[in-house]
């Protein structure tokens, strides 16, 4: 089970934050700051996992990203490190050669993907192909609907 | 003009300050909220868009709450797609509004539309409410059985954060997840398989049923790990890892605890945890999951030798992802394959300093782990050595580790003296409060060690007086207990000491101002301890304790005052002080309890000493309750030996009267009420008895003086003792002492709660007497409980409020109409389980006769638990009458009181 997931930059400054279980504002920036904080000062060939309180965290560097997430310490820590990396495939395709200046700039859509990806913190869909089809669909469906003209975000 | 989001992100990123960005957003909000209150839907989702954005800065985004609701409900689907992503963003905080969309996702949910169906679901399962939730459990039931997979998917997600919420809607997908787990897309089937593991986590009776599922999943299994190239479920050569942990997960929960249907599992189990190559990560977590579940369930040993040498691969490995893993899982094996872990033990061992804390950590579980008495010398000597070098918090995970080896696992006495002291010289400030527990514990079984012990850290503290606190602290508890043996046997063997040096030691330490206070107090009962055990120096300590009566510390004032008062009365001070007995291991953790429990700064001293005692045997079990009153009376027996005419032993009296007279179904805890009141009565019959052999000048006074005397003694005796507790020592000491000490142990809770002790004990006093003398008001009831033989015992009843319960304030009334005056006058109370009661001392102890005066006696009686009640008890009686004891016990029923 996810708790949290996290997507932060070298600098620590977050680019997607997703919680799966209800957290005040004020928690989520504490548990945030500490959270990255602790995955930023490992040194790159420590393992990817930190205990940290009761939970475990597992996260992963990709270039200048890391994506965490926030786990029971029961769970099978290799199966959250495909997790994260199912996701960052799935993005990279999706964006064709992610980068954080696309998760910026599209955060919606980094959203869309992970809800197809991941909801309440469970695994939701083993093959990329079909997640990817069904996000495609939905960006036709946006891109084709009689109000996009007008939408213009 | 509202601006794009794009230019948004734009102008924020291009803005180098914060204080620029802030002036962005505050600029922005202003345009939005003007949006919002213009109804401006068109530009609707836009604005919420950007509020998503700023809400990311960390900027305030509460008034787009309910325009988000107003984007879900639009018909479109691009709409309802920003509002959900708002919903999501901006309001999981707010769920009185959240829960005003739970009709639009019901609506949603019915949608023609798959996309907008599955919006739905999504946003439920992230975020649904527990009454959301609730509400659409049987949407999302109905969507399990939905034509389309990919909205059976979602529902099956949505339904696993329902039943987490709402446990009991469980019952609605216990019988919907079978086909599940047969659907032909993965995606629903790693839901089904999730769905499930969740079903059996909450409700585990259905475990029996879903056993036959067991068959069905081996198959799936199989197929999987036989498929070739699936090129919509490969992973690096792997087909659908995902789903394949998932099954081995839920055969694991199906397996554990059944040797049927863990046999069926076998062959398979074999087969994955023997395969592949520990290269790819995705090869790896089957492996590890498949491991998981051989040491989980009923497998045979051949197949557990081979998970352990597989997770054995790992750990000696280079990927550190692995070792880790491997530590972990090894730990869980370990209670059933410590055998074969040996082999291992070098490589566990290295791990301890591996750089990484996440790995150093888990080695140090398994450490501890593997650890028994052949290989805790080694074992421990290896957690020594890393200690030093170990991060700061780490320190304290090692040497706790450390110490609980000691207890645990000591091959030898001395080993476990040796061990100690090096433990606490190289990381005495890492090390947990209780280690001097662990001395006393050592050192308490007999002379030799305490001897071995006492010269070693005498010694070592001699080498170099700059150790760390904690050092100095069990070195100083251990020389006090022990000076006297330290002495005689280093003479024995023609080492000698000299006593002027330890306490020359000792005033250097004590008056160097390196070390803390709590050093002091310890030093200070080292002095005092010492001046009992060795002859000669009582007037040089009188001089080292002398300047601490005007420390600035209150606790060392308090207690070097009490202590210099202390050598006016030699008996008293060589009782006060004796060694300790040998500890009762089962009666450790109760009283720890026991003391942590004890607060009241109100009652006076002697309800506080009832109280102790009450709450120390209410809260044991009768078994340990005799335990600790036997032990008391242990203490009183000696105490009568020297001091008082008991008649006998207590115990045995209390034990064989009421177990004979009485047949009340509480016997056990009316006896044990006695045992309290008794044992508190013949600790001021012991105390009055000491002083009554003062030359005491104010004899029509006795009874203020004796409470003065009392509270003094008490006062000396909850602060030694209370110093002993808050190093978790005086356990031992306070129990085996009498009650007097029990008691005063209860009271010292720690340091701060002796200097606490010292002050309520004074307001004792006051209120002690005060209560004697002031007569309750007639209008309370009042009723006569006892008329025989000339005594007359009348009870005034006065509601009074402690902490807000109700509680009943006694004052009992004793008029003797013989000519003959009554003594010894002890009277006892006990109450039923859910009260408690609490005694002062009576005014005196003598009756005079022809109703020429009265004595009374004040108690209170206090509820466990706010539930009204009538007040019963049991009273007991005793006296002496022409120099005949009497003793008379009745059920007291019928009280005009309820409270």
């Amino acid at each position: 089970m996810i708790y949290f997931l996290l997507l932060a930059n070298k600098q620590g400054k977050i680019r997607l934050s997703k919680w799966y279980q209800n957290f005040t504002k004020k928690q989520k920036t504490k548990l945030q700051k500490e959270v990255v904080s602790l995955c930023l000062s490992r040194s790159q060939r420590s393992c990817n996992f930190i205990e940290w309180n009761d939970y475990k965290i597992i996260y992963r560097r990709y270039a200048s990203l890391y994506f965490m997430i926030c786990c029971d310490t029961e769970d099978n820590e290799l199966i959250g490190l495909e997790i994260i990396h199912h996701f960052v495939e799935i993005l990279d395709k999706y964006f064709g050669s992610v980068c954080e200046l696309d998760i910026i700039f599209n955060f919606q859509k980094a959203y869309n993907v992970l809800d197809e990806v991941i909801i309440d913190g469970k695994l939701q869909d083993s093959s990329k192909k079909s997640i990817l089809r069904s996000v495609g669909t939905q960006d036709f469906l946006i891109l084709n609907a009689p109000e996009t003209g007008t939408l213009n975000l | 003009m509202s601006i794009k989001l794009h230019d948004l992100i734009t102008k924020v990123r291009e803005s180098s300050t914060t204080s620029g960005i802030r002036e962005i957003i505050s600029e922005e909000c202003v345009q939005i909220r003007n949006a919002f209150r213009k109804e401006d839907t068109k530009n609707r989702p836009r604005n919420i868009s950007k509020l998503i954005y700023i809400d990311f800065l960390g900027f305030p985004t509460d008034f787009g709450q309910l325009e988000c609701l107003k984007l879900i409900a639009h018909p479109s689907y691009v709409c309802k797609r920003i509002g959900y992503l708002g919903l999501s963003v901006l309001l999981t905080e707010n769920e009185e509004v959240l829960f005003m969309s739970t009709n639009i996702i019901r609506t949603d949910l019915a949608s023609e539309n798959k996309f907008i169906v599955a919006l739905a679901l999504s946003s439920l399962g992230n975020i649904g409410s527990v009454e959301m939730l609730r509400d659409l459990a049987p949407e999302v039931e109905k969507l399990l059985k939905s034509q389309t997979a990919y909205i059976r998917k979602k529902a099956a997600l949505a339904a696993i954060r329902t039943i987490r919420f709402v446990p009991e809607t469980v019952d609605r997908y216990v019988g919907r997840v079978k086909s599940l787990l047969s659907d032909k897309n993965h995606g629903v089937v790693v839901g089904g398989l999730q769905l499930l593991i969740e079903i059996l986590k909450i409700e585990p009776k259905t475990i029996s049923e879903f056993r036959k599922l067991v068959p069905g999943l081996l198959r799936m299994l199989k197929s999987l790990v036989d498929a070739g190239y699936a090129p919509e479920y490969d992973f690096e050569g792997v087909t659908d890892p995902f789903l394949q942990v998932f099954i081995l997960r839920l055969l694991r929960i199906l397996g554990k605890d059944s040797k049927k249907y863990s046999n069926q599992m076998i062959d398979l189990l074999t087969q994955v945890g023997t395969s592949s190559g520990l290269n790819k990560n995705v090869e790896n977590c089957i492996l590890y999951e498949s491991v998981s579940t051989i040491l989980t369930i009923e497998s045979p040993n051949r197949l557990r030798v081979t998970a352990i040498n597989t997770l054995s691969k790992f750990l000696s490995g280079k990927d550190n992802n692995m070792k880790y893993i491997a530590l972990n899982t090894l730990l869980k094996g370990v209670n059933k394959d410590s055998k074969s872990l040996k082999r291992h033990r070098k490589v566990i061992v290295k791990c301890l300093r591996d750089k990484d804390i996440s790995i150093r950590r888990r080695a140090l579980d398994l450490v501890f782990g593997i650890m028994n008495k052949k290989n805790v010398k080694e074992l421990t000597q290896e957690l020594l050595d890393c200690l030093p070098k170990a991060e700061h918090d780490f320190r304290f995970d090692i040497t706790a580790k450390v110490c609980t080896a000691i207890e645990k696992f000591s091959p030898d006495d001395q080993w476990q003296i040796d061990t100690l002291v090096q433990v606490l010289t190289i990381g005495g400030q890492y090390i947990r409060d209780d280690v001097i527990a662990i001395m006393t514990h050592v050192t308490g079984r007999n002379q030799e060690l305490q001897y071995y012990a006492s010269k070693k850290l005498y010694n070592s503290l001699l080498d170099d007086r700059y150790r760390n606190q904690k050092f100095i602290q069990v070195a100083a508890w251990v020389i006090g207990e022990f000076g006297d043996i330290l002495l005689k046997k280093s003479i024995e063997e023609n080492e000698s000491i000299d006593p002027s040096q330890i306490i020359d030691l000792c005033q250097i330490i004590i008056t160097s101002s390196r070390n803390e206070d709590l050093t002091k107090y310890f030093i200070l009962n080292t002095l005092i301890k010492l001046s009992t055990r060795i002859e000669g120096f009582n007037e040089t300590i009188k001089e080292i304790i002398k300047p601490f009566m005007k420390h600035v510390n209150i606790e060392i004032q308090q207690r070097a005052c009490e202590y210099f008062r202390l050598f006016e009365d030699k008996e008293l001070l060589v009782f006060s002080f004796d060694r300790i007995p040998v500890k009762d291991d089962n009666m450790e953790a109760q009283e720890i309890e026991t003391v942590q429990e004890t607060t009241n700064e109100n009652s006076t001293k002697n309800t506080k000493v009832q109280e102790n005692i009450n709450q120390q045997l209410s809260h044991n079990d009768n078994q340990k309750s005799q335990g600790t009153g036997m032990k008391i009376m242990g203490g009183n027996n000696v105490i009568t030996q020297n001091k008082t005419q008991q008649p006998s032993s207590i115990e045995n009296l209390l034990q064989l009267d009421f177990n004979s007279n009485n047949n009340n179904q509480n016997v056990n805890k009316q006896t044990t009420n006695i045992q309290n009141t008794q044992s508190n009565q013949s600790t001021e019959d012991f105390l009055s008895d000491i002083f009554g052999t003062n030359n005491n000048p104010n004899s029509n006074n006795t009874q203020n003086v004796q409470n003065t005397k009392i509270q003094n003694v008490m006062g000396i005796l909850g602060t030694e003792n209370g110093m002993g507790t808050g190093t978790g020592m005086g356990r031992g000491t306070g129990m085996g002492r009498g009650t007097g000490m029990g008691t005063g142990m209860g009271m010292g809770r720690g340091m701060g709660m002796g200097t606490g002790m010292g002050t309520g004990m004074g307001r004792g006093t006051g209120m002690g007497t005060g209560r004697g003398n002031v007569n309750t008001p007639k209008k309370n009831p009042s009723a006569i409980i006892y008329n025989q033989d000339g005594l007359k015992i009348q009870m005034n009843f006065k509601l009074v409020s402690v902490n807000g319960i109700p509680a009943a304030m006694v004052q009992t009334i004793f008029t003797n109409s013989t000519p003959t005056p009554m003594t010894n006058l002890i009277f006892q109370v006990a109450v039923p389980k859910h009260l408690q009661v609490q005694m002062a001392p009576p005014s005196s102890k003598i009756i005079p006769g022809n109703n020429t005066g009265k004595v009374t006696q004040t108690f209170r009686v206090i509820k466990k638990q706010n539930i009204k009640t009538k007040l019963t008890m049991m009273t007991r009686i005793q006296y002496k009458f022409n120099g005949m004891p009497v003793s008379k016990q009745q059920e007291v029923k019928n009280l005009p009181l309820i409270f």
